[in-house]
């Protein structure tokens, strides 16, 4: 009885929602943790079997759908991800985050030591692939993100937030950096 | 005898030295009276200072980070510490101390280190054995995020039933007004009989 109150309340005030931006840097959070990480998506998956998150995040399809409402992928849809999804999403960005500090760290310290650093280029070349494979890159935002030269600030800077929020309470300071607050 | 524990990632460790508040019947492993604090970055010099510095530099790092993943070259200074970021990759820092006839040290940190100190910072803050005062920077996020999610849904969801109760029942009591009403129709016909 209490699910369906809660359940018309949201669907009346709509206040339940996540809005598109949040969702947008989610998943571009998630992509560079996929480029660091080959077999990305399983890992996902895992850490939300791990975190107790069958509930929300039952299989790798659900994860793939709930990132699907970031409006630069190719497969669009606005499926109204509710913020327990998207704070579920938030969770396994943090633990894998946690798990591949060592290698953000590394591909940070690379940029810095060297201007034309191997690990920085590959990293950056499997980035650029990925995006092509899964956004739409007719999208202006996408153009950025696929230019060599443009895209080192915006992924610096989510490296730089992925490597702050690996603590116990990583979770809230990904959340304060995703609602822009 | 002083307790000390030690906080480390990657390049950076954190050393904290004091004592338990034994008024507060506290255990002898927990520290809640710092007396110094040593920060160790690999290929720098050592930072070290009492507890009245060691929560404006927590503050200045949390708050530079917080203003870095935003904008685009963050600054912050204070009497104590300055942070300015010399490039995307390359932070500044200035740590004045407090003593006369002491020169104020200069440090260039990466992202890496950067990123380091902070989660050696965030330890510190989220360890059971050590008692700090919570800085003003963070409460100021963590207020920001009750507010701005949970509390906006509690408020929401609070006043929606009400509204939407007041609304339905008016609009139902309105459609009452164009029923046929017999009594009225037979007063009509008294008044004008044919």
């Amino acid at each position: 009885m209490r699910n369906i109150y809660q359940r018309t309340i949201t669907v009346l005030t709509k206040v339940n929602r996540v809005s598109r931006q949040s969702i947008e840097k989610l998943d571009l959070l998630l992509l560079i943790l996929e480029t660091i990480d080959l077999n990305g998506i399983q890992s996902l998956y895992a850490l939300s079997n791990r975190l107790n998150l069958n509930d929300v995040l039952p299989n790798k399809v659900t994860i793939w759908k709930l990132r699907n409402n970031n409006p630069l992928r190719k497969s669009y849809v606005n499926n109204n991800i509710k913020l327990d999804e998207f704070d579920a999403l938030i969770k396994i960005t943090v633990a894998m985050s946690r798990y591949l500090y060592p290698y953000i760290r590394n591909i940070l310290n690379s940029k810095e030591v060297e201007n034309n650093s191997v690990i920085w280029n590959d990293f950056n070349e499997r980035f650029i692939e990925l995006i092509k494979e899964r956004f739409n890159v007719e999208s202006m935002k996408v153009k950025k993100l696929l230019n060599q030269q443009e895209n080192d600030e915006f992924i610096v800077k989510s490296l730089l937030t992925l490597s702050l929020c690996i603590s116990n309470k990583g979770h809230n300071k990904l959340k304060n950096f995703l609602f822009d607050l | 005898m002083q307790n000390k524990l030690l906080f480390h990632q990657s390049s950076v460790s954190l050393e904290i030295i004091g004592l338990p508040d034994y008024s507060n019947n506290e255990n002898k492993d927990q520290i809640s009276i710092i007396s110094q604090w040593k920060l160790t970055i690999i290929d720098k010099p050592l930072i070290e200072g009492k507890i009245e510095h060691l929560e404006p530099i927590m503050d200045a790092f949390s708050t530079y980070s917080h203003l870095l993943v935003k904008n685009e070259l963050p600054i912050y200074e204070s009497k104590l510490i300055d942070i300015k970021a010399d490039n995307l990759h390359v932070h500044n820092i200035v740590l004045k101390s407090s003593k006369k006839n002491v020169k104020p040290l200069f440090l260039k940190i990466g992202n890496s280190l950067l990123s380091d100190i902070i989660n050696c910072f965030d330890q510190l803050n989220e360890s059971s054995k050590v008692r700090l005062k919570k800085t003003v920077a963070t409460n100021n996020i963590t207020k920001k995020v009750r507010f701005g999610l949970n509390n906006k849904v509690k408020f929401f969801n609070i006043l929606m039933p009400p509204f939407i109760a007041v609304c339905s029942l008016f609009i139902f009591s309105y459609t009452f007004i164009y029923f046929y009403n017999p009594v009225e129709d037979k007063k009509y016909e008294l008044t004008n009989p044919k």
